[in-house]
């Protein structure tokens, strides 16, 4: 990247801006639309992109942003899920309500889980996260007399206001989250707390010396992005129907820091591809068991050797050149 | 008229005294070099005024505000800028962008706020670029507002870094060797802005440097650390002819 | 009973030190931290089962050729996926060993599948030894023993040999190491073979009793992971003894409070550490100059 493409790429901004608003409310158009073309397989795969994108949304602030590794957003993730099941099943709470207090309350768990952060470097801050995860898995197996433990949970059908949801309401329900979740995110990376992240992730001190408290921003990353996973958890709950602790594994949270990377750290964009690829590839390579497992972690080590910016940049170099 | 009073700092590390008994102080409007040979504290000083590192004794004080009770972010928010040895900017973003993520404390909604991007949000951003537009006119950055840090030359880079601090609405500046790598026209222009900065906005300045003509030329007062302790205070000619300064840089037979 | 679940908990906290031990080397010599370790001992262990059930060698035939594979297979990795990687962040090589993690797990999965295989050992009809009133099966004083000898073996080699010495300079100062001749390419080499071989003994003695199959290694690279980073992962001492108090804190926790939270807890517990402090019980910290 020389100087003169930084000149063009600004003066390029001004007219790739409308284009972009233009492709994306073609996006958003296809999205609205798709229900009523797709058969309920393609819908439900869909329903599960955005859901996996909502959670890639959050980690990307969290790692891409903030420079943090999660190993554990798997358990925000099945907390959110537990929660939303629970409260909507057991206690007769209106749905959207239980998600919001699943989100809310693993914010407050994403904010515990961030006090060693405070003050551990990349590797033993990855390591205490697979510690939190193995340990908040732990507490949904164990805690039979609310979760269920190993049996697992099995939920009825949501409802809003009355009306059930069915596959279609849950998947506008989806694109709804997933589109105000854009929306924060694009805000928030726009806006002082995206700005005070990159810094913390690139020196603590240079953003003390900013006047930018690294621990507090650390902490403030890891609860919103444990927020957006639990959103998410409280959609899967109930897009899949049926919860067990199994599905909230290690395995898992290097599924969704997969997707951010694959897709591009620290880009939105990313986020949304990731998950898409992340949900596609296995359905492309249905069949041979172990390989969309090598598919990924090829990408996996590929994009961190060769190509850093991920998919997206991969899309958003085509798209200059044309 | 704000004073920033060093008041006996000592630190140690393990068993080494990195700083012993250490007293000045700065005022608004002066410019003061800290000078020393080599391991003789200076930037230990430094990180002491900054809250990096907490004194094991004595402490800093800004008027009545006790900075050395606060953590760095904190200090920095009592006015005090840091210029560092080696700027430490987000390489992937523009000198406009980097310049942003300075006006943090300036730029006062909360975070829900920010997630809606409620109307507030859009005139603090909006106040903010200008001011970013300013620093960047001071520091006649203006042209390169938008080329990535990592296109930036060194010289530049640390520009950035002195406009970051200045973005922070401060009082106090302190500098760590500011002008090492840079070519003699670039130390000229440093000097002149630091004297502009003193005269336009009233700053006090602490300066660490191993370059003589430079901290002579610039500095009111020079103060002389050697093995963490504090061995002269006063004007540049008086303290650079004191036999103990100059034993302490060339060796007990100079 | 007590001292029954002691020598258990020191027996499998020697195969977690193990790992953590191949971890340490890497990390300390390349400062990657290697997620990918417990993988790579999984695939020498399959290489072992496969010189032991199709190409029909003895154990004592099969294990050494298998931990010469370890060792190969080190120095393989290392120069295909971490050589490119050297000066990008941490982040940038963690997710990256990550990656390899699942390609290796993938990979035996496709040749293998999914199902678990029976590992022979020599030792398994063995009559346990006595010590006292204390009945210690073979297994637990062959993983003992072995692990005490890698942690002798591999702190004397760095203390004392000619290229255990360089391999610590590299780490410490790879510009000036250069400009004694030591090359930091070939160190890093070095260092990665030899946590392939350490891994790979760790899977090689663990196989029989937790059966061979692709997971066989996950739960102890967490493990080995905890307990390293309870003692300080920058000292080989520290993370072996690290190990082996998880071993025992497992054990006893399991036994005492609750065996559901055995697991859980002793991750609380080093949380706890992390907390306090960062850099381990017997770490050293790293200061970085301003």
């Amino acid at each position: 990247m020389t100087v003169a493409t930084d000149i063009a790429r600004s003066r390029r901004r001004s007219l790739s801006l409308g284009a972009g608003r233009l492709l994306l409310g073609l996006c958003f158009a296809a999205a609205c639309a798709a229900p009523f073309v797709l058969n309920g397989y393609f819908l439900y795969v869909l329903t599960l992109t955005g859901v996996f994108a909502l959670v890639a949304l959050g980690l990307n602030l969290l790692t891409g942003y903030a420079g943090q590794i999660s190993l554990c957003h798997a358990a925000f993730f099945g907390v959110g899920a537990y929660v939303t099941a629970i409260l909507t099943q057991k206690a007769g709470v209106p749905y959207l309500l239980s998600i919001l207090a699943g989100g809310l309350f693993t914010a407050a768990v994403g904010a515990i889980v961030a006090v060693p952060a405070m003050r551990l470097r990349s590797l033993y801050l990855a390591i205490a996260t697979l510690g939190f995860g193995v340990v908040l898995q732990k507490i949904i197996f164990e805690w039979r007399s609310l979760t269920n433990g190993g049996g697992g949970l099995a939920l009825d059908p949501p409802a809003i206001a009355g009306y059930e949801l069915g596959a279609t309401g849950l998947y506008f329900l989806t694109l709804a989250f997933v589109t105000l979740g854009l929306w924060g995110a694009w805000n928030v990376s726009r806006g002082r707390t995206g700005r005070a992240l990159l810094i913390v992730k690139e020196s603590e001190i240079a953003a003390g010396a900013l006047g930018i408290p690294a621990a507090r921003f650390k902490v403030i990353a890891f609860a919103i992005s444990a927020f957006y996973a639990a959103v998410g958890g409280g959609l899967f709950a109930y897009l899949v129907r049926y919860i067990h602790p199994e599905n909230f594994s290690v395995g898992l949270s290097i599924a969704f820091l997969s997707m951010v990377v694959i897709g591009g750290l620290g880009t939105i964009g990313g986020s949304i591809l990731g998950a898409a690829f992340y949900v596609i590839i296995p359905e492309l390579l249905r069949g041979i068991k172990d390989a969309p497992g090598l598919v990924f972690g090829l990408l996996l080590v590929i994009v961190m050797v060769l190509m850093p910016q991920g998919l997206w940049g991969l899309v958003r170099r085509l798209g200059r050149r044309t | 008229m704000a004073r920033l009073a060093v008041e006996n700092v000592s630190v140690s590390f393990g068993g080494i005294h990195a700083l012993r008994d250490v007293s000045f102080d700065l005022e608004s409007g002066a410019i003061v070099g800290l000078i020393g040979p080599n391991g003789a504290g200076k930037s230990t000083l430094l990180n002491c005024i900054s809250g990096i590192t907490r004194p094991d004794g004595g402490r800093v004080r800004l008027d009545e505000v006790l900075l050395s009770a606060l953590p760095p972010a904190s200090v920095a928010g009592c006015g005090i800028g840091r210029v560092f040895q080696h700027p430490e900017l987000v390489v992937e973003l523009s000198v406009r962008e980097n310049l942003m993520i300075a006006c943090h404390r300036s730029l006062n909604y909360g975070l829900v706020s920010e997630l809606l991007k409620l109307p507030h949000v859009w005139a603090a951003e909006r106040a903010a670029a200008r001011r970013v537009d300013e620093v960047l006119d001071r520091l006649g950055l203006s042209e390169s507002a938008d080329l990535t840090i990592r296109n930036l030359p060194y010289g530049h880079r640390k520009l950035v870094d002195l406009g970051r601090a200045l973005l922070m609405e401060i009082s106090f500046l302190l500098l760590d060797e500011p002008i090492a790598g840079l070519n003699e026209i670039e130390v000229a222009k440093l000097r002149d802005l630091l004297l502009r900065l003193r005269s336009d906005l009233g700053l006090g300045i602490l300066v660490v440097e191993h370059n003589m003509p430079f901290v002579s030329g610039l500095c009111d007062r020079l103060v002389v650390l050697d093995l963490g302790q504090l061995i002269a205070n006063g004007l540049p000619a008086e303290v650079l002819s004191d036999p103990k300064v100059m034993a302490s840089y060339l060796g007990e037979d100079a | 009973m007590i001292a029954n679940l002691i020598v258990g908990g020191l027996a499998a906290g020697c195969l977690y030190a193990m790992v953590g031990i191949a971890i340490a080397i890497v990390l300390n010599i390349t400062d990657i931290a290697n997620f990918a370790q417990g993988e790579m001992a999984m695939v020498t262990t399959f290489f072992a089962y496969w010189l032991l059930d199709s190409v029909g060698l003895t154990w004592w035939e099969a294990v050494p050729i298998a931990i010469f594979f370890g060792l190969v297979q080190g120095i393989v990795i290392q120069q295909v996926v971490i050589r490119p990687l050297i000066g990008s962040p941490v982040l940038s090589a963690i997710i990256a060993t990550l990656g390899l993690n699942i390609v290796l797990n993938s990979v035996v999965g496709l040749i293998w599948g999914h199902q678990t295989y029976t590992f022979p050992s020599p030792f398994a009809f063995s009559a346990p030894f006595m010590i006292g009133a204390v009945p210690v099966s073979v297994d637990s004083v062959i993983n003992i023993t072995a692990g005490l000898a890698i942690v002798l073996a591999m702190t004397c080699f760095l203390r004392f040999t000619w290229i255990g010495l360089g391999l610590r300079a590299a780490s410490q100062n790879p510009t000036v190491a250069r400009t004694m001749g030591v090359s930091i390419s070939r160190s890093s080499a070095i260092a990665w073979g030899l946590g392939g071989l350490v891994g790979g003994i760790a899977g090689i003695l663990v196989a029989p009793s937790l059966f061979l199959d692709t997971n066989l290694m996950s739960a102890l690279l967490i493990k080995a992971f905890a307990g390293g980073v309870l003692g300080g992962l920058h000292s080989l001492i520290g993370v072996f003894l690290g190990c082996l108090a998880l071993g025992v804190a497992e054990n006893l926790v399991g036994a005492y409070v609750s065996p559901a939270f055995g697991e859980a807890i002793t991750f609380i517990i080093i949380i706890a550490v992390l907390i306090v402090r960062p850099e381990g019980v017997f770490g050293r910290v790293r200061v970085r100059k301003v």
